[in-house]
C-alpha cells in the first residue's frame, strides 16, 4: 500500500493525484450538480484504488 | 595516571552511555513525527470541513449568502501560485539528491517567495472582501476554513525559512537532506489541503 506521507516525492505525487481529482470533480459539477457528485465518488474511488498500488521502489527514500 | 589502552568487550560498552534505540517502524522517526503531525491536522480540517457540510448542506445557507461575493479568479490565481510553489519544492529536493546546490538554493527561495505571495494575497483578499466574521454561517465558515489554511501556510513558511537559510549555509548534501524531505511533505500537505479548501469553498 502506498503511503503519501512517507516521502516527500510521494506526497508531490498524491498532490498531482488530488489536483485531477479537483478538476474532474469541478468539470462534471459544473454540467450537472449530480453529475459533479458521481464524479466525487468515481474520484474518491480512483484515489482509494491508487493509495492500495505497491509504489515503484525506485521512489523510495526510506 | 589511569590507561585507556584496553578495549572494553562489546557487550558491556552500554555502561558509558545509553543503548542505540531500536526503532520499531520502518519510517525513520523524524518522518513519522512528520506523519502523525499531520495525520492530526486532517482530523482539525475534518472537524472544520464538518462545520462547512452542516451550515451549508444541512442547513441549506446559501453559499455565498447575497449580496456578498467570492473572490473567485484572485483566490484562482493565489491556487496557481501555491500549486507552483509544490513543484519549486519538489525541484528543490531532487536537485539536492543530485547535489545540485544551485537548484535547491533556487528551489526554497522560490517556494519561501510563492508561500509568501499567496499569504499576503490572502490578507489584502480579507481587507477588500466585504463582510467578517460576524456576518452570518457562511462569512464565520469562509473565514475559518480559509484562515485555519492560511495559519497552516505561516507554520510552512517558518519551517521554509529554516530550510532556505540552512541551505544557504551549506547544511544539507545528497546523503543527508531529511530537513528538506520533511518540510517538503508539510508543504504538499498544505498545498492538498488548500485545493480541498479552494474546491468546496469557492468553486462548488
Amino acid at each position: 500500500m502506498r503511503n503519501p506521507l512517507r516521502s516527500e516525492a510521494e506526497a508531490f505525487q498524491f498532490l498531482i493525484a488530488v489536483i485531477i481529482a479537483a478538476l474532474v470533480i469541478v468539470g462534471a459539477a459544473y454540467l450537472n450538480t449530480w453529475l459533479g457528485v458521481a464524479a466525487t465518488v468515481v474520484a474518491v474511488a480512483g484515489i482509494v484504488w491508487w493509495l492500495r498500488q505497491e509504489p515503484d521502489p525506485a521512489n523510495r527514500t526510506e | 595516571m589511569a590507561s585507556y589502552s584496553h578495549v572494553e568487550p562489546l557487550e558491556h560498552s552500554h555502561e558509558d552511555h545509553p543503548p542505540a534505540p531500536h526503532y520499531s517502524s520502518r519510517v525513520h522517526p523524524s518522518i513519522l513525527g512528520m506523519f502523525l503531525f499531520i495525520a492530526s491536522e486532517i482530523m482539525l480540517f475534518g472537524a472544520f470541513f464538518t462545520a462547512y457540510f452542516f451550515v451549508r448542506v444541512v442547513n441549506g445557507t446559501p453559499w455565498p449568502t447575497p449580496p456578498y461575493h467570492l473572490p473567485v479568479y484572485v483566490a484562482f490565481i493565489n491556487t496557481l501560485i501555491l500549486v507552483t510553489s509544490s513543484f519549486t519544492m519538489h525541484w528543490a529536493l531532487q536537485s539536492v539528491k543530485r547535489g545540485n546546490v544551485f537548484g535547491l538554493r533556487a528551489g526554497l527561495l522560490l517556494t519561501f517567495l510563492m508561500g509568501l505571495t499567496f499569504l499576503i494575497t490572502q490578507a489584502i483578499e480579507y481587507s477588500r472582501i466585504g463582510f467578517n466574521t460576524g456576518d452570518g454561517a457562511f462569512a464565520t465558515i469562509f473565514f475559518c476554513l480559509t484562515g485555519l489554511h492560511g495559519a497552516h501556510v505561516f507554520i510552512g513558511l517558518t519551517i521554509l525559512l529554516f530550510m532556505t537559510v540552512r541551505a544557504f549555509r551549506g547544511h544539507f548534501s545528497p546523503e543527508d537532506h531529511r530537513g528538506v524531505e520533511i518540510g517538503g511533505i508539510y508543504w504538499h500537505f498544505v498545498d492538498v489541503m488548500w485545493i480541498v479548501v479552494y474546491t468546496t469553498v469557492y468553486i462548488l
